[in-house]
């Protein structure tokens, strides 16, 4: 035993339960060591012992949850955090809309690719990876997570396995951290609890960005502009509206913009361009967000 | 409704009970099949709690550990009850559908 009578084991699980939020910990913090210990008699067991992975991965678990409520579990939650999981979750959701967008453009270069064979050469086989972000979104409306989060995570893949290549770690990294980001959210947002997006309304928004996407690929170079362009309006809606979650969520979608668009002002033909949409997004980014008028 | 989340209600049906009871007794309902993790534990009594199906009891302290015990409000005894009645009639479907193949029910443990 250590100081005070308190095992090894126990400590440990409580450095675990940290990961928990504050006011969660206060109410059940003591509730769940108790549970935990119940029936860990034996000093050795005490002293050596580890919260296994299952338990590890069960609190953890109980952390997305309790960070990011949603749904009845919302009146529980303290209500100057009660916007945090609406905000990741609207994140995951824009970011997988960007996807949508990207894929369109990805769609239309395959079709002039088609057409100009010289460029297939070019091609790997890893870019069918960019066309399933419309499947994930598809199955996010319809209700299938784990599904949506797979095909999602495949999306990113060629990403992630891009970054262990030591030459293009660092610029391909500044590009890549938006998608990996909203990726994040949209696995941790949408939890068992968390309710289906509005198919219908959704469904308007990923028709839109998949059609802004097929139309923008005709012209190299734009799409980055669509991007903050759109972030630029849908910002100055959240704002009008006094949609805070959406406002929020709009400001960290233009923080992490942030790399990918200043990028090219170390040096790129297009600095002009880049220093236009840099202003934006950092104005995005910045400007306040105003809450709904309590009736 | 997940077999966690009925197996957390069909405990409580009995009486009100602490989380380290609630844990044995759904070990106990599934003969073993379901061991609840603590952190897995208060996501199923955090979601009953906001659902209005189960809510807090009394508090103790026992062996210097505190106790709090839940147990099942109305509407989740209607809730469980529902769940029941859906269970049993695809049970009975599907039984119909064995015996049809001349094969009986319920096979026996080994």
């Amino acid at each position: 035993m250590g100081e005070q009578g308190v095992s090894n084991l126990e400590r440990r699980y409580r450095a675990l339960l940290k990961v928990l939020p504050r006011w969660y910990r206060e109410d059940r913090e003591e509730e769940m060591v108790g549970i935990f210990l119940a029936d860990r008699t034996d000093e050795l067991d005490l002293e050596h012992s580890w919260p296994g992975w299952g338990e590890t991965a069960a609190v953890l678990g109980l952390a997305a949850r309790t960070h990011l409520a949603a749904g009845a579990a919302l009146a529980t939650v303290p209500a100057k955090v009660v916007w945090r999981g609406e905000v990741v979750r609207a994140m995951g959701l824009f970011g997988l809309l960007l996807s949508v967008y990207f894929a369109g453009m990805f769609i239309t270069s395959m079709a002039y690719a088609h057409r100009h064979p010289e460029i297939v050469g070019g091609l790997t086989w890893t870019r069918v990876f960019d066309v399933l972000p419309i499947a994930a979104f598809i199955a996010l409306l319809a209700g299938k997570r784990t599904p949506a989060k797979v095909m999602a995570a495949l999306a990113v893949l060629p990403g992630l396995v891009a970054l262990v290549d030591p030459i293009r770690m660092g610029v391909w990294a500044l590009y890549q951290l938006p998608a990996l980001v909203t990726f994040a959210c949209l696995c941790l947002g949408f939890h068992r609890e968390a309710p289906t997006p509005d198919a219908r309304r959704f469904g308007w928004w990923g028709g839109g960005a998949l059609v802004l996407g097929l139309f923008t690929g005709f012209a190299s170079g734009l799409g980055l502009v669509v991007v903050v362009l759109t972030v630029v309006i849908v910002r100055v809606v959240a704002f009008v509206r006094r949609d805070f979650v959406l406002g929020r969520a709009l400001s960290l979608l233009a923080v992490l913009e942030v790399g990918p668009i200043a990028f090219p002002l170390l040096g790129g033909e297009t600095w002009g361009i880049a220093l236009g949409l840099l202003v934006l997004v950092v104005i995005c980014a910045l400007a306040p967000v105003r809450k709904p008028r309590v009736a | 409704m997940s077999e966690q989340t009925f197996l957390v209600l069909t405990a409580l049906a009995e009486e009100p009970l602490h989380g380290y009871a609630i844990v044995q007794a759904v070990e106990q309902l599934s003969e073993g099949r379901m061991v609840l993790r603590v952190g897995t534990l208060y996501g199923v009594l955090d979601r009953l709690v906001a659902d209005g199906f189960a809510e807090r009891d009394r508090e103790e302290v026992h062996q210097g550990r505190l106790r709090r015990y839940y147990k099942l409000t109305d509407s989740g005894v209607r809730a469980l009850q529902a769940e029941v009645a859906r269970l049993s009639a695809n049970v009975r479907a599907a039984s119909a559908v064995l015996r049809g193949r001349g094969v009986q029910a319920w096979a026996n443990k080994a």
